[in-house]
């Protein structure tokens, strides 16, 4: 099944706002192959999150300058559905945006020496870049964008069947804004 | 005589084969290659050493998780609740946190699952040898040292479901040792 929509926050053409209020934080779309959640989160949300797991004032430092979406996917097809980021398009404030990727956090982790029970909390609060999604598996992480994103749109592509060959899953958000925090408007 | 005899044989085995179906896998649990499982020498949260290639012999079940991760906090409790209902069936629990302070592992265990004593990957690189798919994650190591199954995100291991087959696997008459050293 290929389906293409462009969900606005507050806007749910498929439920009620309510009802999706209940159910998940964030926006959401949901079909009969895949539930994708985004949570976009604020700079004292991470902060906090990762000082209360011992993270250093210089990491926290690194961590407020950017910012997070956390992204819950779930597998409900009966065929492998490929989470693969490469495969994903972001726009920031209408341009072509990049994501802060494992190649980036390893060179700050590197310039501030952070230890590695650290680094290996933080890379597995990170989505993963690619994985071969089972039926019912579910996957979660978060994707970090550069702090003067204001608006972000995501496209994302999910490839099906284990050889990829299948039809793909395109689903795309809109509108996502990324939240500055009380100390950074 | 002897041809009704026959038939009813045929009949009966019939029956037989599809009262026994294949057997199937509960929700998110998937069968693997095989592989043999990776070292795992760490010690536990008392500070006892403990090394994966001396429970040879049984069924492992290697479960990593950290307090952090939402799913794994709903499901340490269905841990929990799933050793009293499994009764003796020989399967070693080993749970594995990832890169978390003593403290921190203590804390959320006292409340959640307090029968539990997890060995620490304090830097987090057991855990990477392994591979897991996400956290948390669940390995079914065979008695001779192969990952058999593996468990896709956090599962209701209290359910019947889940119990059945865990019940199912069976320790090796004679194993032989291959776990990693």
């Amino acid at each position: 099944m290929s389906l293409l929509a462009i969900l606005l926050p507050g806007a749910l053409p498929w439920t009620s706002a309510a009802a999706v209020e209940r159910a998940f934080q964030g926006p959401y779309i949901e079909n009969d192959d895949l539930l994708v959640v985004l949570v976009p989160r604020s700079p004292e949300q991470m902060a906090a999150f990762y000082e209360a797991r011992g993270f250093p004032r210089a990491a926290i430092d690194r961590i407020r300058q950017t910012c997070f979406v956390t992204v819950h996917i779930k597998n409900k097809s009966r065929d492998i559905i490929w989470l693969d980021i490469d495969q994903w398009h972001f726009t920031g404030n209408g341009k072509p945006l990049t994501r802060l990727d494992d190649s980036y956090w390893r060179d700050q982790w590197n310039d501030i020496d952070l230890r590695q029970a650290s680094r290996s909390t933080f890379g597995w609060t990170q989505l993963p870049p690619v994985r071969d999604l089972q039926p019912d598996e579910p996957v979660g992480g978060n994707l970090v964008f550069p702090g003067d994103t204001n608006t972000l749109t995501i496209e994302a592509k999910f490839p099906a069947g284990a050889d990829r060959q299948g039809e793909p899953i395109s689903i795309g958000f809109g509108s996502i804004h990324c939240s500055k925090g009380a100390d950074n408007p | 005589m002897n041809s009704i005899a026959r038939i009813a044989c045929i009949l009966c085995l019939l029956a037989m084969s599809q009262a026994a179906p294949a057997a199937e896998l509960p929700t998110g649990v998937m069968r693997v290659d095989g592989t043999p499982a990776p070292a795992l020498q760490l010690n536990n949260l008392d500070g006892e050493p403990y090394d994966i290639a001396d429970t040879r012999g049984h069924w492992r079940f290697v479960h990593f998780w950290a307090s952090w991760c939402g799913p794994c906090r709903r499901e340490m409790p269905t841990i929990q609740k799933m050793l009293p209902l499994l009764g003796e069936t020989g399967l070693e629990i080993v749970l594995v946190n990832t890169a978390e302070t003593e403290d921190e592992v203590f804390t959320f265990l006292a409340a959640v699952a307090p029968d539990l004593v997890p060995l620490l990957d304090s830097d987090g690189l057991a855990t990477d040898v392994w591979q897991p798919r996400g956290l948390p994650a669940t390995y079914l190591v065979d008695p001779q040292g192969r990952i058999q199954y593996q468990a896709l995100g956090g599962r209701s291991w209290d359910q019947p479901a889940y119990l059945d087959f865990l019940r199912q696997l069976r320790p090796a008459a004679t194993a032989t040792p291959a776990d990693s050293r």
